[in-house]
């Protein structure tokens, strides 16, 4: 077999024998695994151990599955990532996959089937990786972004916009693509923490608040009379605009 | 979530009704004065003699009307409401199935997922040993899930209802927790014995364990305390006996304290996939105070900061137990 090439494999999943028993047959098959028992610390191993590939179980403890995904497609678009969920409805399996999974395998599986698949999700993420290993591309936002007289930057985290031009933090320009991604659609408090930020429901929603008055104090016309970033009473933001 | 266009709401076919109703009472009175005031007319114009056409008055008309339209109004409103009630219970019990099923491929995963490994390959005997042990327990996890279900089949159906014992509770408690002491090994449980005294209950052994089982289970999942624990405290007042079970878990919010008794509730939602359980223990639970001729109570002073269950039973009598300490059973796990 060609299992030459020790890759990392990340396994988020909250039960720990499932997760037990998938990092022994990767093992057996030559990998690196890893076990993340919740979503908060998946989503840090995520970032220190930097994986090859990740299985991601979507009810999980802390955050959940569909959020780390998303967190982490804001990011990475490219990292393969596997879902493994109990959940076999097509509205999960839609779900996953309008957010950026490469596949998806509802339990019980077929133990040949999921190694098969992730061999294959391996390989193809071989074939194309050259370019840059660790950041995935901005295929889905594209590298520079423009709504109202307002151009981002995501390549060189810069916006011109009304005051000049403005450098943005690395968690600025997440919290931009995520709204660019879900334009016109409502996000809540919650949501932008999880997704952005990958913070359990316990943070204070206040951070979020800060962003968008920075954000509105770049983009807009008027930051009190908001037309791009506007909020939903106690519940989030919207982020739209015309043409 | 079936979602209905929104003529199909029901919330607009009640309005609607209603509206349609009101429309029909005004138009009913309002043509009843038309023509009586027409009638009147002819009946002046040909000199006829009233009392022939107009015995009954105009406010009778209206008043049985109203009566007749309020009748239906009621019923409209009892269907609307029994409609809801119905809606909320399909909900439920689709979130339940949901959250079920869940809990019973998990272990069945877990169960395929080492047979196809022993299957593909020569594992070393420890390791074989390891996994093994790992399958025993989920087929043992698997056997609660079901054993949960018919539990709350047979406590629905009233069949236990024949098997009261007298007991001690607080040695009933002592006993239940020493033998599954394994369940709850990273939980520190402490019971306050109240002064050597035992305190004597009705009960039936087989629901008081699931009822215990239940709350405490509760106590150390919903727990994010590095050190999780439960006291235990019992009281006698007058003729009644209390069980308070006060843990230091992730509490439960002022909104939620009402809901949670209820059958498939689960604090949390499916659709963010927050929920977790079957949304049965608590209402088992219930149901076994109940049947105990008893009460469960919860109270919590927020999330986060831990919850108290309080289980309220008739009280038999109380007396010094000198054998405390040599009654103890060895754990049986």
């Amino acid at each position: 077999m060609k299992d030459t090439v020790r890759k990392r494999i990340l396994i988020i999943e909250d039960d720990a024998h499932i997760a037990e028993g998938l990092r022994l047959n990767l093992s057996l098959k030559g990998h690196d695994a890893l076990i993340a028992l919740d979503g908060p610390s998946g989503l840090r191993e995520w970032k220190e151990w930097r994986p090859d590939l990740i299985v991601l179980d979507i009810m999980l403890p802390g955050i959940d599955g569909l959020s780390i995904l998303r967190n982490i497609r804001l990011e990475d678009e490219r990292l393969p990532i596997l879902i493994l969920s109990a959940k076999s409805e097509p509205e999960y399996r839609v779900k996953g996959l309008a957010y950026g999974v490469d596949d998806y395998l509802s339990k019980p599986f077929n133990l040949d089937e999921f190694l098969l698949r992730v061999e294959r999700l391996l390989t193809r993420a071989a074939w194309g990786g050259e370019g840059d290993p660790s950041r995935g591309s901005l295929s889905t936002v594209g590298p520079a972004y423009t709504f109202g007289g307002n151009v981002i930057d995501f390549e060189k985290f810069t916006a011109r916009c009304r005051m000049g031009e403005v450098s943005l933090t690395e968690q600025e320009i997440r919290l931009l693509k995520l709204f660019i991604l879900n334009r016109g659609k409502l996000l809540s408090r919650r949501e932008l923490l999880e997704i952005g930020w990958g913070y359990t429901g316990d943070t204070p929603s206040r951070t979020v608040d800060n962003f968008i008055v920075r954000f509105r104090k770049y983009f807009e016309d008027d930051p009190h009379q908001p037309r791009f970033f506007r909020s939903v009473r106690s519940v989030g933001y919207v982020f739209d605009h015309k043409d | 979530m079936n979602r209905f266009k929104w003529f199909y709401h029901p919330v607009f076919i009640f309005v609607f009704s209603i509206v349609a109703l009101a429309a029909s009472l005004a138009l009913y009175i309002y043509w009843y004065i038309e023509v009586s005031a027409g009638l009147k007319a002819v009946i002046e114009k040909y000199n006829l003699d009233p009392s022939q056409f107009l015995e009954v008055q105009t406010w009778v008309v209206i008043l049985v009307l109203s009566i007749l339209v309020a009748i239906i109004l009621a019923g409209v409103f009892l269907i609307f409401i029994y409609n809801q009630k119905t809606w909320q219970l399909y909900r439920m019990q689709r979130n339940f199935i949901n959250s079920f099923t869940h809990e019973l491929k998990t272990p069945v995963t877990s169960l395929k997922l080492y047979l196809e490994t022993f299957a593909k390959h020569e594992l070393p005997r420890e390791d074989r040993l390891k996994y093994v042990g790992f399958m025993i327990h989920d087929v043992e996890r698997l056997l609660d899930n079901i054993n949960r279900i018919l539990e709350l089949a047979r406590i629905e159906s009233g069949s236990y209802r024949r098997e009261f014992v007298e007991t001690d509770l607080v040695s009933a408690v002592r006993q239940f927790c020493r033998r599954n002491a394994d369940l709850f090994r990273n939980a520190e449980i402490r019971i306050h014995d109240p002064d050597g005294k035992s305190l004597r209950g009705s009960v039936i052994p087989l629901l008081l364990d699931m009822f215990l089982m239940n709350i405490l289970t509760n106590a150390v999942k919903y727990n994010k305390s590095d050190a999780p624990a439960v006291d235990i405290r019992f009281a006698a007042r007058g003729k009644e006996l209390q069980l308070r079970f006060e843990d230091n878990g992730i509490g439960i919010e002022k909104s939620e304290i009402r809901n949670i008794f209820k059958k498939f509730y689960q604090v949390g939602s499916t659709d963010d996939m927050t929920a977790k359980g079957s949304g049965l223990g608590l209402y088992m639970a219930q149901q076994i105070a109940k049947i105990h001729r008893g009460k469960l109570a919860a109270e919590s002073r927020g999330t986060g900061k831990g919850s108290v269950f309080t289980l309220t039973l008739p009280l038999l009598g109380q007396e010094d137990k000198p054998d405390e300490g040599t009654g103890g059973q060895r754990g049986q796990a």
